[in-house]
């Protein structure tokens, strides 16, 4: 090489790389370019991604193998449909449905997923579904910025949305929660204020009511605040699930006085173990009108009569304290049935209805508990509940807990509930004669939320013309009332032995024994009859 | 401004090198079609669901079939002295089944939309014999899940929770 090339050499590599200087200090551009139409950015705690998206009849899918990669899980495709795993959770969803399944829960979409190149892209509350199951994270959509976001479900602010109503002289104040929150509720002169324990995003700063007990609703940071119309008004409260509630009843009551601030927790009053307060549920009412026989007799009817004669006999009988689930014909939806027995913390819950057929000649009682399949199924979801708290490094939350124990509490009632179904059963076909259909287990809908012993009796069909007219008759009524009064005392005198605060009742060929006294008209002399 | 329209230039080499995407559906398998014998469940004398098999024109297609054993089932028995089990305005409005083995049955009518006036022992029949067909015809199927109208529903008539998908219980079929 002569030294003029080398230096020819020298002279554009001096060039190049003056070029690249310039290059290098050149102005960058103002913003970031766009994301091209088909693709968006997963922002996730290990970082930004760009994933695929697909656009359809004006609905945004994404990528669902991609994301599931992104967030260290996976998609896999199996039989019709596909299965999405992630943190050892594992959500089912196809092209031909807009709903998914995780843990037994549905997914909701508002579309169903399609396939695209035999990839499975998902609308993105998809994933808001199965994250929140899986890991406890939440997501979002930003179409504007095409970032699908996702960060843990804690810090996500829980929207509230409230209701106030007043039914039957009950101001029920419902507040409707987007997830499971933790809360406490402090009652102060006047008020009543709900402490969220985590972000809440509140529907509205303050608005009044025209409500007998509630004069306005306020938000303040975390805390809603319900201002009462009188200081002596009283309140109990409960929760709901699916969606999340937080039941607050209030009435009028006896003036608290002021002071310290008092958390508002339960209605029962201190009292010794037994059973003191039995609801009464009895089955349909309003537009529900249940079954009807072929005289145009309705089973709402005809269970209301029934129970309010029933209410009366067992507060004579037994002296505890009687709670029916309606007192009118009205709808009451079926979880709130439950929950009122366990807002009064009710020892037995008895949901008494009339049965249809279509086999004609249909004839008989049959009394049902929870079905072992259901039970089954919340004693699953106790363990893992209860795995997932071992397993976590993050201590389970305390809503996680009290689901728990919620579930547990159905779980253990089950033998008891089969005990007070037998009772009933017996006593129905020994003293009404009626024929015996037997003790089953149904995943009946009002029995499940029941935390204490629970049955649903089927007195007789209905539809069966000679049943009907059983029904109908006073002297019908009036027997079974006396078998179910009588399966309720034999219920209560078993349970009360077994636990240790009765004694058995007296033998017949025993003269020279005391009897001692049967304890179920010592108990409790709350005898009101509430309608609710 | 030179090196503006080299970038640009650049950035669309690289997007024209870039395969477009087709967004295309999946088409679905070919649906072969054989006659073969399903067996449905009514509600027999002893108020038990008794088994009825009939020769029904199935798609290979499981999807499609479920639907079709669904609707046969809604139809009622072949036996006219068997009432059918659903009101009469009962429509199977889809069917699918999921890889998790939840099959998903989507029942519709004006009766079941408004409000099915009836007993515990006739929902327990008619649930059941939704969730007896499916799973004994469809082995995969291990639980239905019976939606009403594309939504989740409480209950068909008052009584039987559908908040879960059901698995099939013996005890309400004739042995």
């Amino acid at each position: 090489m002569t030294r003029s090339m080398t230096r020819s050499l020298g002279l554009l590599a001096i060039a190049l790389f003056s070029a690249l200087l310039l290059l290098a200090q050149a102005p960058t551009p103002a913003a970031p370019p766009p994301n091209p139409a088909n693709q968006a950015t997963l922002r996730a705690a290990n970082g930004d991604h760009v994933i695929t998206v697909a656009h359809q009849n004006g609905q945004t899918y994404f990528a669902a193998d991609e994301v599931m990669a992104a967030l260290g899980g996976s998609i896999t495709h199996e039989g019709n449909g596909f299965k999405a795993s992630l943190s050892n959770t594992v959500a089912a969803f196809g092209t031909d449905s807009r709903f998914g399944v995780v843990k037994d829960e549905l997914i909701e979409m508002p579309v169903a997923p399609v396939t695209i190149d035999n990839r499975p892209f998902v609308p993105w509350q998809f994933f808001q579904g199965f994250l929140i199951r899986a890991s406890a994270l939440d997501v979002t959509w930003d179409p504007a910025g095409r970032v699908l976001q996702v960060h843990p479900a804690q810090t996500t602010a829980v929207a509230v949305q409230v209701s106030v109503a007043n039914v039957q002289g009950i101001s029920k104040v419902v507040l409707t929660l987007t997830a499971p929150a933790d809360y406490t509720i402090v009652k102060e002169t006047g008020a009543y204020t709900v402490r969220f324990r985590s972000g809440i995003r509140a529907p509205y700063v303050e608005q009044a009511h025209d409500d007998p007990y509630v004069a306005k609703t306020s938000f303040i940071g975390n805390d809603l605040r319900i201002q009462l119309t009188a200081p002596d008004v009283v309140g109990d409260a409960y929760r709901l699930e699916n969606p999340f509630r937080i039941v607050l009843d209030l009435r009028k009551g006896a003036a608290s006085g002021p002071g310290t601030p008092q958390p508002l927790t339960s209605t029962k009053p201190v009292e010794s173990p037994g059973i003191h307060t039995i609801v009464i549920d009895p089955g349909h009412g309003g537009k529900e009108v249940g079954a009807i026989g072929p005289a145009g007799l309705m089973e709402k009817d005809a269970t209301l009569t029934l129970c309010r004669r029933l209410a009366a006999a067992l507060e004579a009988k037994l002296k505890t304290r009687v709670i029916l689930t309606r007192n009118d014909d009205v709808v009451v939806p079926l979880d709130q049935r439950t929950a009122i027995a366990n807002q009064y913390h009710a020892d037995l819950f008895l949901s008494v209805h009339m049965n249809a057929a279509l086999v004609k000649g249909a004839h008989g009682a049959e009394t049902y508990f929870l079905s072992l399949d259901a039970s089954d199924k919340l004693a699953e979801k106790a363990a893992e509940v209860e795995n997932a708290a071992k397993n976590s490094a993050a201590p389970a939350s305390s809503s996680d807990l009290k689901l728990m124990l919620w579930d547990l509490a159905q779980q253990e009632y089950l033998n008891e509930s089969n005990r007070l179904a037998q009772a009933v059963q017996e006593e129905m076909n020994r003293i009404t004669g009626i024929q015996s259909r037997g003790v089953k287990q149904a995943p009946f809908k009002v029995l499940v939320g029941a935390t204490m012993p629970a049955a649903l009796v089927e007195v007789a069909f209905i539809t069966n013309p000679d049943e009907e007219l059983k029904i109908k008759s006073d002297a019908f009524q009036a027997t079974v009332v006396e078998a179910l009064t009588k399966a309720v005392e034999r219920y209560k005198i078993d349970y009360e032995t077994r636990i240790g605060i009765a004694q058995p009742p007296p033998a017949p060929a025993a003269p020279t024994t005391t009897a001692p006294t049967a304890p179920t008209t010592t108990t409790k002399a709350a005898t009101t009859r509430t309608g609710t | 401004m030179r090196r503006a329209v080299v970038l640009s230039l650049a950035i669309l080499a690289i997007a024209g090198g870039c395969k477009k995407r087709a967004l295309t559906q999946n088409l679905n398998v070919e649906n072969k079609v054989e006659v073969r014998p399903v067996t449905l469940f009514f509600e027999g004398p002893e108020m038990l669901l008794v088994r009825e098999t009939r020769n029904v024109a199935l798609p290979e297609n499981h999807g499609g079939a479920l639907s079709i054993v669904a609707r046969e089932l809604i139809k009622g028995s072949a036996n006219a002295g068997v009432p059918p089990i659903f009101p009469r305005d009962t429509v199977v409005r889809a069917a699918f089944l999921l890889p998790d083995g939840t099959a998903f049955v989507d029942l519709g009518g004006t009766t079941l939309s408004h409000g099915w006036g009836t007993g515990s022992h006739e929902e327990l029949m008619a649930v059941y014999s939704v969730v007896q067909t499916v799973t004994t015809n469809f082995p995969e199927a291990k639980r239905v899940r019976i939606l009403v109208n594309d939504e989740p529903a409480e209950t068909l008539a008052g009584h039987v929770s559908l908040s879960r998908a059901l698995a099939p219980m013996p005890v309400f079929v004739a042995r």
